[in-house]
């Protein structure tokens, strides 16, 4: 089977664990089962098996373009969120990555595959850089969603009659914590997919910094988490402030990414 | 048959359950009237606050219910014609889902509350005291209990507090977590705070009490509780090290004003932004207000926490449907289960087969002798019928006898077995 047979087979898996959870969040507890996690689980050999089978066909590590691009980084999304998982349990995690995990390959499935004999793309470098950049990312992207279920929990507390949200989500402690963790995981990812970035671009070109989108966006992420790692570990920051910027990390990690590809795209259009 | 007479919560006011209900120190008095005058073979009596239900075991397979009616009447002295429109009567499988659905408390006042199974495991046990429990209460007794407690660990009728004190214990969890090394600090030693208290502490908070006036007051609740007391002008350096504040002194106006919670927060604030449960239970309130308007500040009153029980109150009704279906199927279970264990078929079939067995071979042995006379085929029919019922007369007595003291399903299967059928 094609790389896109297997994408396309995952899709469906995830799609069956992102209703489920959302179903069993209206009407129910326990938000995942026994059956959301084996349908994941499938998802996720057949996404690995997808990736494997890239990596064959297109004769480079498949972090290229946005079809790849997409696909790994949910495939990372939904590694880290299962390891998340069985260390601490927290099921409301899913009702932010799944439904992500899922759009991601959506878009994965509707892209077509970049196609590109650039020999820079053979360096072993690219996929331990890859690997480590978008694990770090992800890592990252859980801390966002630890963020907003503090928020959400918070306001919940705060307006002293809970709907359901305040059933199903974990406590405010718990929120911190967790997303306190994938902070430091994340940046200290972030922070080796930088160095073996830099590294690869001086073997490759013999320059540390080229400048381009994917460089921009993950400097300026890194710096980011600097501020709020040390916040943390230094002055003991936590709650509500902690969360606020772990939020506001991640989504200028998005908005750069979406506007230096944009200025990317423009330059190269002129 | 199980038959059951009764009145609750849902039929009836407060003054009609009061005067019908059974005062513990007459139960087993009542029990063994009620066997003897009433008509059934086995009796239970449920009397609690919300409900007055009478169980019974009767052999008559029409009215048993109503003899339960007259009895209970009698028993407190009330004319019938008063009382009957209060009760409910209930019999055979109709009468099994009421026992169950009231042991996994779907009939309860509050859905899921956990008081009434600890009431109907009392109820079976004063009656086996008595002496009026048989194997079919007995067997009602097992699975219902069983059920209830499925209902229980399996749906989520139980969760959630609906208690004030427990609601407070909840929300601290919800905001904290672990409640392990968590500062309570009670602000005045009253009854309601000292009960919230206690659930925090056995969660492994550690308690701090501040004194009023009665400083010795204070200190005994510290002991009590395991922590320690301090004098009320120490409120704003021990709120600083607070995770939860209960507050529940008898003062006419604000104990605990803006400035303090700001002040508070501000000494924890500058380095570990921990959030600050503040649980007001004073009336008139102890804490201003305005506090809540504080970030990182939750600041809960009676109000409030009724407010949350109410709502967990709608979360259980919730979970209630799933209980209704799991205590349905152990109903349909328990009643299949005893109509298995009913001996009557048995009897009918053996005396089928018998007669059977009998014409055919009266009908061989006649045209074996050739034309007899009406005296000699009298004789004949006379003498093998006389043959049969004798011979099936002891397990005729038996499975009689089986059928009103009850007997296992290993019993019924050796009597099949026995009988070839």
């Amino acid at each position: 089977m094609s790389s896109h047979v297997y994408l396309l087979f995952s899709l469906a898996f995830y799609a069956v664990g992102a209703l489920h959870v959302l179903l069993q969040a209206l009407t129910r507890r326990q938000l995942l089962t026994s059956w959301t996690v084996t349908a994941t689980l499938i998802g996720f050999a057949l996404h690995t098996a997808s990736l494997a089978q890239r990596w064959t066909e297109a004769g480079h590590f498949p972090a290229v373009g946005l079809h790849d691009v997409s696909s790994f980084l949910a495939w990372a999304l939904v590694l880290v969120f299962l390891m998340t998982y069985t260390r601490t349990r927290v099921e409301a995690l899913g009702l932010v990555v799944y439904p992500v995990a899922f759009a991601l390959v959506l878009v994965a499935n509707m892209t077509p595959a970049a196609e590109s004999d650039d020999p820079i793309l053979q360096s072993y470098f690219l996929p331990i850089h890859a690997t480590l950049a978008f694990l770090g990312y992800a890592a990252l992207f859980v801390a966002f969603a630890m963020g907003l279920l503090y928020l959400v929990q918070e306001r919940e507390l705060k307006s002293r009659s809970p709907r359901r949200l305040y059933y199903i989500l974990p406590s405010l402690e718990r929120c911190d914590t967790i997303g306190g963790r994938s902070v430091e995981v994340g940046f200290a990812f972030l922070t080796l997919a930088i160095v073996t970035g830099m590294l690869w671009s001086y073997r490759a070109r013999g320059v540390y910094w080229t400048g381009d989108a994917k460089e921009w966006t993950a400097l300026i992420a890194w710096v980011l988490y600097v501020v709020l790692v040390l916040a943390r570990h230094r002055t003991g920051w936590g709650g509500r402030r902690a969360a606020l910027l772990g939020i506001a990390g991640f989504a200028a990690v998005v908005l750069t990414f979406v506007w230096v590809t944009a200025a990317g795209v423009a330059s190269a259009a002129r | 048959m199980i038959v059951l007479v009764g009145l609750s919560h849902r039929t009836s006011p407060l003054p009609v359950r009061e005067s019908l209900a059974f005062a513990k120190e007459r139960l087993v008095e009542a029990l063994q009237r009620m066997r003897q005058e009433a008509g059934v073979s086995e009796a239970m009596i449920l009397s609690t606050c919300n409900r007055v239900e009478l169980y019974g075991r009767s052999d008559e397979s029409e009215g048993g219910g109503s003899r339960l009616e007259e009895f209970l009447c009698a028993f407190h002295g009330r004319p019938r014609p008063e009382i009957a429109p209060y009760l409910y009567r209930l019999s055979g499988s109709d009468a099994v889902r009421h026992a169950f659905r009231v042991a996994a408390s779907l009939e309860s006042m509050v859905i899921g509350e956990p008081q009434i199974l600890g009431q109907v495991k009392e109820a079976y046990q004063t009656a086996e005291q008595a002496g009026t429990l048989g194997s079919a209460l007995n067997a009602l007794r097992n699975r219902s209990l069983a059920a209830a407690k499925r209902a229980r660990t399996e749906t989520g009728i139980g969760q959630n507090a609906v208690s004030v004190s427990y609601v407070a214990v909840e929300l601290a969890r919800k905001i904290f977590g672990e409640l392990r090394d968590k500062n309570v600090l009670l602000v005045g030693a009253g009854k309601m705070s000292e009960l919230a208290a206690r659930h925090l502490v056995r969660s492994g908070a550690r308690a701090m009490v501040l004194g009023g006036r009665t400083f010795e007051k204070a200190e005994e609740l510290a002991a009590a509780l395991g922590g320690r007391a301090a004098p009320f002008e120490s409120l704003r350096s021990e709120l600083a090290a607070a995770d939860i504040v209960i507050s529940g002194t008898g003062a006419p106006g604000i104990v605990i004003h803006r400035e303090d919670v700001e002040h508070a927060r501000a000494a924890r604030g500058g380095r570990y932004q921990r959030p600050l449960f503040l649980i007001d239970i004073a009336v008139p309130r102890d804490i201003d207000p305005a506090a809540r308007k504080i970030s990182g500040i939750f600041l809960y009153d009676l109000d409030d926490l009724r407010s949350v029980a109410e709502a967990n109150l709608r979360e259980r009704q919730k979970e209630a449907a799933a209980a209704e279906s799991l205590v349905d199927r152990e109903v349909r279970e328990f009643l299949e289960w005893q109509k298995s264990l009913d001996v009557v078929p048995i009897l009918i079939e053996l005396r089928r087969r018998a007669d059977e067995i009998r014409r055919i071979e009266v009908e061989r042995a006649r045209r074996r002798l050739g034309p007899l006379t009406p005296e000699q085929e009298a004789a004949l029919d006379a003498a093998t019928s006389a043959i049969v019922n004798k011979l099936l007369h002891p397990p005729t007595i038996l499975i009689k006898e089986m059928a009103r003291n009850g007997y296992g399903a290993e019993q019924v299967a050796l009597l099949r077995k026995l009988l070839g059928l």
